[in-house]
């Protein structure tokens, strides 16, 4: 998480999980603290596409 | 780069049009960059046998996951990157993840390989291979290289693997990656450059396009960008010929497609070269 930054405007991210597996989040969202965007998990995969 | 007219002007068409078709590769394991009906890197053979020739050994191909290599990179950026036990690593247009999961093996456990690709089902596709191989050292995230969603001085290297060329803002792409490296980080490219510009023909190709060819900048330009992007002791460790195959069946199909003839193709041919580049992030 500490590499992870909105790609928007590079603010920090936090990790809402919705679904889990172990250490890992399957589905969550990330929200950004700066520009307010956010951004899906799935499959354990960050969507941090802009647009 | 400046402007050029052609199938990448509008760069959100061509961006669409690159996910589409490399997302098709990954769904089907097609075996080259070339669209079913386009062009060409010229890698007719099964994908072990065109990485191979790329330069991965015998030995690194045994270690991927099984699907892991598409056959699709121009050369081998991990050979050359020195990467270190303890290392964090972004790869630009990770695919379906051989340069992350050889990274991975590099730096270790205390590293980390952070794969960025721009293609949902290049990345489930990785993601997949992931899970085969039980790497816990390897992160995937779907973003654009323009707009890498890293943090920024959070890496130590780079590394990207016939990616870059596909990019419409690669001074942009650049300045990305000089963002994310820590100071005295390093940037690992291997990527198609052109030693004089293409045939308006060829230009216009969006197959072209995504067989990459048409979006590869002239050599001085391509270096150029990454000076301008702040990098410093810049060296350029290969150059080869790319092998484009002129009986090849997917060239022939270009042909078809693009009105130029058989000795002007192979005057193209020419000048597309594969290129290593290495270069610093001042400490200062």
């Amino acid at each position: 998480m500490k590499i992870l930054c909105c790609p928007a405007c590079r603010g920090d991210l936090s990790l809402e999980p919705v679904r889990e597996d172990g250490r890992e989040v399957l589905e969550g969202t990330l929200h950004c603290s700066k520009c307010k965007r956010s951004y899906p998990v799935r499959d354990g995969i960050p969507d941090l596409l802009l647009g | 780069m400046g402007k050029r007219k052609g199938a990448h002007e509008g760069s959100v068409d061509v961006k669409k049009v690159v996910r589409e078709r490399y997302g098709e590769i990954a769904r089907t394991s097609q075996s080259c960059c070339a669209p079913p009906k386009g062009p060409t890197c010229g890698c007719g053979a099964a994908p072990a046998g065109i990485s191979r020739a790329v330069g991965y050994s015998e030995e690194e191909l045994k270690s991927l996951p099984e699907g892991a290599d598409l056959g699709l990179g121009c050369g081998n950026p991990v050979a050359l990157a020195s990467l270190k036990r303890g290392e964090t690593v972004v790869d630009l247009g990770s695919g379906a993840g051989i340069d992350c999961f050889l990274a991975a093996e590099k730096v270790g456990p205390a590293g980390k390989v952070i794969g960025v690709d721009m293609t949902p089902d290049m990345l489930d596709k990785a993601r997949g291979n992931a899970r085969k191989g039980r790497r816990k050292n390897v992160e995937f995230r779907l973003g654009e290289i323009e707009n890498l969603p890293v943090a920024d001085a959070s890496a130590d290297a780079v590394i990207s693997n016939c990616v870059i060329n596909l990019s419409t803002d690669k001074e942009r792409v650049f300045r990305e990656v000089f963002r994310v490296l820590r100071p005295g980080g390093r940037l690992m490219v291997s990527d198609i450059v052109l030693k004089a510009p293409l045939p308006p023909a060829v230009l216009e190709s969006v197959d072209a396009y995504v067989g990459c060819i048409a979006g590869a900048a002239l050599r001085r330009q391509y270096l150029a960008a990454i000076r301008a992007a702040g990098f410093r002791d810049l060296r350029v460790l290969g150059e080869t010929a790319y092998p484009i195959d002129l009986t090849d069946g997917a060239v022939r199909s270009f042909l078809e497609q693009v009105p130029i003839g058989m000795d002007e193709l192979r005057k193209v041919a020419s000048t597309i070269i594969s290129i290593k580049v290495e270069a610093k992030k001042p400490l200062k």
